[in-house]
């Protein structure tokens, strides 16, 4: 049975997979999250193939995206999602080190929802990351399709 | 001077003999050469070709020998016509018949000498405005590959400066995107760590953690600040009249929401107008006066004033306080990067902001000072272009300015 997470956390680091995942735990978000490697496991999630192809067809409610990543970049994971009929709907937020105005720019020139820069203070991080776990996963109210938010 | 060198040789046919010696000797050997023919074709018989031969020697040395020289032969000719061509032979006597003949021969002689070097004269004029322009044409051909070498120079110049402003970008990028990831680590998991370990580690142990954290969050904002010093050196400065004193006052109304509590005395004088890039006038001005605010955090009552100094093209700007102030001895070192005259533990800071400051107002075509002693306040100094005197450059150089950005 593959994971279904509400939260698809798009990340290569594992540490900084760890940090977030700590963060999440605060709220007890942890366990609704599923982690893809790099870009093209984010997309074979997304698509559900390769190793996702028998998981439920659901979005994520929220995306979590880091820009740099292997084999497909976060920003061309984003102008997929975003210029796919059935995922342009996923709310899309940019976690990124990234400070640069080009890739602020240019993602939400692609439609991005949230840009969100790392900040290197842990406490920051964490309330960073929680908020956006909470707000995204619980708060908001996902598009019609996405995985519905247990009882 | 080598052009005219090399074109004097080519026109060798038309070069004039110039030493005496030569002049009058070629004057006597074309006339004894004419002699030598005319006798030639007398003995062949000829006729009535000496006056000919004679006229041809006089003409020649004229053209190449000068007045002087052709005078002689005309001199010469006549004698010798007289010697040797008109009874009675073999004398200088001239029969009655023949004066009017010799009259004719030497009119006709000094009317060809005054022709050719009237002729000559005008030739060598031509000779020498043709040399003057083709010298010209030379000059100008060799400035022309000059100006042409130096825009090559030029461009690969830019090119270079593109090149390694590229470098540049990249290097920020990468440090933006990889250099804080790693240090977002280490004071995660030091966090981590002292969560976990809390009620295992003694003070001391506790008091490490708490400086590795602390260090971290610190070099964060060392890069976070070298990242925006750099960006404003990336930036395209987007230059228009701005209202200094509406950009003052926002950023005393920005500053003001950090300092509640404090007494500050705020005096803000009338400012003009002025020629610059808003988004980084209002980061120089921001800069400037939190600094001012830092640094009379000492003082029970701190005062803090803006004014300006309008010179008849620029005007001076200045931010004064009555603070912690500096020693003049270290103002060269104010501006630079990462430096500073107080202890962190004293007034917080990455040493970077009057860098940033300065950076800004250097790419406005200003310049900056400071005035201070220390424990006295000081006084930041800042000159930037006049809003007229600007727009009026701006004018006269639109149509190229927008034509290049096109």
């Amino acid at each position: 049975m593959n994971p279904l997470g509400r939260i698809l956390l798009v990340e290569d680091d594992p540490r900084d997979v760890e940090l977030t995942l700590t963060a999440l735990a605060e709220y007890n978000l942890a366990n609704e999250v599923t982690v893809a490697r790099d870009g093209q496991q984010a997309l074979d999630y997304l698509h559900c193939r390769e190793e996702f192809s028998t998981r439920p067809n659901e979005n994520p409610a929220v995306l979590l995206l880091d820009l740099k990543l292997p084999k497909i970049d976060g920003l061309e994971v984003l102008q997929q999602v975003k210029s796919d009929n059935r995922l342009k709907t996923i709310p899309v937020v940019v976690l990124t080190s990234s400070h640069e105005e080009v890739d602020m720019m240019r993602s939400y020139e692609l439609g991005v929802n949230a840009y969100v820069v790392k900040p290197v203070d842990f406490h920051e991080f964490v309330n960073a990351v929680k908020e956006l776990g909470v707000f995204w996963a619980v708060i908001n109210e996902p598009p019609p399709g996405s995985v519905k938010k247990l009882p | 001077m080598d052009v005219r060198r090399s074109l004097a040789r080519w026109n060798i046919g038309s070069q004039r003999v110039h030493s005496p010696i030569r002049r009058y000797g070629f004057s006597v050997l074309s006339v004894a050469i004419a002699l030598g023919l005319a006798l030639l074709s007398q003995a062949y018989d000829f006729r009535d070709g000496e006056a000919p031969l004679f006229n041809l020697a006089v003409a020649l040395t004229s053209w190449y020998a000068g007045v002087g020289a052709s005078i002689l032969a005309v001199l010469i000719s006549t004698a010798c016509f007289s010697y040797f061509f008109t009874a009675p032979l073999y004398s200088l006597e001239i029969s009655n018949q023949d004066l009017p003949y010799f009259f004719l021969l030497t009119a006709w002689a000094v009317v060809i000498a005054w022709f050719v070097s009237a002729r000559r004269r005008i030739e060598d004029d031509l000779r020498r405005t043709g040399d003057d322009l083709r010298v010209e044409v030379e000059q100008r051909k060799h400035r022309e590959g000059e100006i042409r070498k130096l825009n090559q120079e030029l461009a690969k110049r830019a090119a270079e400066l593109q090149a390694s402003n590229k470098d540049l970008e990249s290097f920020a990028y990468s440090v933006s995107h990889d250099l804080r990831a790693p240090l977002r680590h280490v004071a995660g998991y030091s966090e981590l760590l002292q969560k976990q370990a809390s009620s295992l580690l003694d003070e001391k142990s506790q008091r490490y953690i708490r400086t590795i954290v602390a260090s971290a969050k610190r070099m964060g904002n060392l890069i976070d600040d070298l990242l925006a010093f750099s960006r404003i050196g990336r930036a395209e400065t987007k230059m228009r009249p701005v209202k200094l004193e509406q950009l003052v006052k926002e950023v005393v109304a920005e500053i003001r929401q950090d300092t509640k509590g404090r007494d500050i005395v705020w005096k803000i004088n009338a400012l003009p107008v002025c020629y610059g890039d808003g988004a980084m006038l209002k980061l120089a001005l921001l800069n400037l006066v939190s600094n001012a605010v830092k640094f009379t955090r000492m003082r029970s009552r701190a005062e803090v004033e803006i004014g300006c100094i309008e010179n008849e093209n620029d005007l001076e700007a200045f931010v004064k306080d009555n603070g912690a102030g500096f020693d003049m001895r270290y103002e060269n070192k104010l501006f630079g990067v990462f430096q500073r005259l107080h202890p962190s533990e004293e007034f917080e800071g990455t040493g970077i902001g009057l860098a940033t400051v300065q950076r800004i107002i250097h790419r406005h075509g200003g310049t900056v000072r400071a005035v201070g002693a220390v424990d006295q306040g000081a006084t930041f100094y800042f000159s930037l272009p006049k809003a007229r005197a600007a727009e009026r450059t701006a004018k006269v150089h639109e149509p190229a300015g927008t034509h290049i950005t096109r």
